[in-house]
């Protein structure tokens, strides 16, 4: 039973969020409803997108704080561009080309220059959100129009068109990582960069393309802001790399890289939205809300981290009974009593 | 060349001759920031980057990183705050916001190493949990957000803008901590331990040193030096704020990449973070002085640390690349 929860984070997470939905539902009447589900799953589509963008840069061993800005920088070309009346979906396009672009740079300067990715990301978290700044002049932009606001407003049982755009990025990460071989290569580098290498994966190639993906999530995360919030701020998304990879971490996807899945993912991402929408419910201040999500995850964290040391001590001591119990009457061991020390065959 | 002159080749002298050219090119632009007292004075405004990217740079060179130091210096103004505001005197006042900034410091550690989670994640949940803690405990006492908690006696506001030396209180803690840190970090057997757990932690454990307790005080260090950077911005600002710390976060981060230190562990020097400092901090009072708005300068001090790391990348792959070839090596020397 700890075996299982242990080695599968997604099931001990979804048993942990529905005792804390039982909970609350518990203390506050009214709580568990289809619209407090409908409004979490609305609420937390921005850092879905966006934290499935930066899964994959986590999933080859590499970092990216720049999403924020990138998402801001494209929100901010899409808004630019739907003042100068361009049509919305050329206005997209353009956003996701920005997107694209930014990513294009992380990558490059990760995969080809070889600049540790925290550190080139954290170079372009201050060069995009400048960027950003310097296009909008400082001015918020407004106005945007009726046509972008529709996509975020209910159509199918409240749920506006947006979810469904959200939903099938997802669903088509999920089968490309663990269905499709070049998913399984995103992996592999992660796992063991120069062992992907030598096996004759492109290596570059495959961190390139990660990036670049998260600079295009990036962009449908900043699409979707403007259409939620109807006006651009220049802070727009800044803040929001933190919190997505806290979810990322949350979901079981390791820093070290080539281990997590999308379904952890997305369980995370709605567990760390669905805090935010039970404080309100439970009457407490929302400036509890850091504190409470710091705690969680933290306490999550620790309690995975001291189960699995827990696990690998109790698979080992069983691999070392086993071998002293073979290990009895053969003679050549017995001469070597060093061999039963350094582990022999495992 | 000359091993007398192989100093010339160091990171370090780059950056020093960096740091020069940006005072001359402000210079050229504005008259006014060539003046001494507008480059001392203007230090005040950044210096709470370096007062946290020093002991930073301990923790890197150790292997280990932390970001929630930016929440550790909001939270220390905080307890200051709140401390002065049930009535302590502000000495007793200063000690508990130090050692809070300690038992922080030690938190990190103590989940670090107990767990074996990865520092950049635990660090990253106690950003949230510091910060929210801080934002709990100033709500607790009914202090708004923007305004924070005020109301110092006139001494305490006093400290931030006396002199020692000649020089600002601020720069002056910093010159202090950078000589005393350098001096840890150069000529104690614990400094020197720094580095060889940063280079190899199977080596170090092999030589029997104490891994976690040399890293344990790295992290307590760094929390000990947010505190000392919240109580001087809040003298500063004469009010106690929670987001005090959010802005150092990234500039701090940066400082220590571009004076040198390598996130990998094992390589880094205080002086190099210390004119990096420098470096990042007159860029944005240079740019806003040339009537840049203060926008840009974000930028720009982005995209400096991706020229000067990047810059670094190909000049360390070209001298690898002439290594291997037997011709290159010769017309080097």
């Amino acid at each position: 039973m700890i075996r299982f929860f242990s080695k599968n984070r997604t099931a001990s997470l979804l048993v942990i969020s529905a005792v804390s939905f039982a909970l609350i539902g518990a203390f506050a009447p009214g709580f568990l409803s289809f619209a407090t589900v409908r409004t979490i799953l609305i609420n937390g589509m921005i850092m879905m997108t966006v934290s499935l963008g930066v899964m994959g840069v986590l999933l080859t061993r590499n970092i990216d704080v720049s999403v924020g800005s990138t998402l801001g920088l494209s929100a901010a070309v899409l808004g630019l561009l739907l003042q100068a009346e361009v049509a919305l979906p050329l206005a997209m396009a353009g956003a996701l080309a920005t997107g694209l672009l930014a990513g294009l740079l992380n990558g490059v300067l990760v995969a080809v220059i070889g600049v540790p990715a925290i550190i080139a990301t954290l170079g372009t978290l201050g060069l995009y959100r400048g960027l950003l700044l310097i296009l909008t002049g400082g001015v918020w932009i407004e106005n945007l129009p009726q046509s972008l606001k529709a996509l975020a407003s209910p159509r199918f049982a409240g749920f506006p068109i947006l979810i469904f755009v959200v939903a099938a990025i997802v669903l088509l990460a999920h089968l490309f990582l663990s269905h499709t071989r070049k998913g399984r290569f995103v992996y592999a580098v992660g796992d063991n960069r120069d062992a992907a290498r030598h096996i004759g994966l492109p290596v570059r190639h495959i961190e390139l393309s990660v990036f670049v993906f998260a600079g295009l999530m990036s962009a449908v995360g900043g699409i979707i802001f403007a259409a939620q919030i109807g006006f651009l701020p220049g802070q727009a998304g800044s803040g929001i790399e933190l919190r997505v990879i806290a979810a990322c971490v949350l979901g079981g996807i390791s820093l070290l890289g080539g281990s997590g899945t999308v379904a952890g993912l997305v369980v995370a991402v709605f567990f760390l939205t669905s805090i935010d929408s039970a404080l309100i419910y439970l009457r407490i201040p929302g400036y509890w809300n850091d504190l409470i999500a710091g705690a969680m995850l933290l306490l999550v964290l620790v309690v995975d981290g001291r189960l699995r040391l827990l696990i690998d001590k109790s698979v080992r001591a069983k691999r070392y009974a086993n071998h002293a119990s073979t290990d009895k009457g053969q003679s050549l061991i017995k001469a070597t009593p060093g061999l039963t020390t350094s582990g022999g065959n495992q | 060349m000359r091993p007398s002159l192989r100093f010339l080749l160091r990171w370090e002298s780059f950056l020093v001759l960096l740091l020069i050219a940006e005072i001359l090119i402000f210079g050229a632009i504005n008259p006014r920031f060539l003046r001494p007292s507008s480059l001392l004075y203007s230090t005040s405004d950044f210096v709470q980057i370096g007062i946290v990217a020093l002991p930073l740079t301990l923790v890197i060179i150790a292997g280990g990183i932390d970001v929630s130091f930016a929440s550790v210096v909001g939270l220390c103004a905080i307890v200051f705050g709140v401390s002065v505001h049930f009535g302590l005197n502000v000495p007793v006042a200063m000690l508990l916001a130090v050692l809070a900034g300690g038992l922080c410091g030690l938190f990190n550690a103590a989940v670090i190493l107990t767990s074996r989670i990865q520092p950049l994640v635990v660090t990253l949940g106690s950003l949230y949990l510091f910060s929210g803690l801080a934002v709990v405990l100033s709500g607790s006492i009914g202090a708004g957000g923007y305004e924070g908690i005020g109301g110092f006696p006139q001494f305490f506001t006093d400290i931030a803008n006396m002199h020692l030396l000649g020089l600002p209180m601020p720069l002056a803690i910093l010159l202090i901590e950078a000589i005393l840190l350098g001096c840890i970090l150069q000529f104690t057997r614990f400094g020197r331990m720094v580095y060889l757990v940063g280079l190899s932690e199977k080596a170090a454990l092999f030589n029997g040193m104490p891994l976690d307790r040399v890293r344990m005080w790295t992290y307590v260090l760094l929390g000990v030096f947010a505190a000392i950077a919240g109580l001087i911005l809040t003298s500063y600002f004469g009010s106690a704020r929670t987001d005090l710390g959010t802005q150092t976060l990234l500039s701090a981060v940066t400082a220590v990449a571009l004076g040198g230190a390598s996130v990998y562990g094992g390589k880094g020097t205080i002086f190099g973070t210390l004119i990096a400092t420098l470096l990042v901090g007159y860029l944005q009072q240079g740019l806003q002085m040339s009537g840049v708005s203060s926008q840009i300068s974000g930028a720009l001090s982005g995209a400096l640390l991706l020229i000067a790391v990047s810059g670094r990348q190909l000049a360390g792959g070209v001298s690898v690349l002439s290594f291997l070839r037997p011709t290159a090596l010769h017309a080097s020397k």
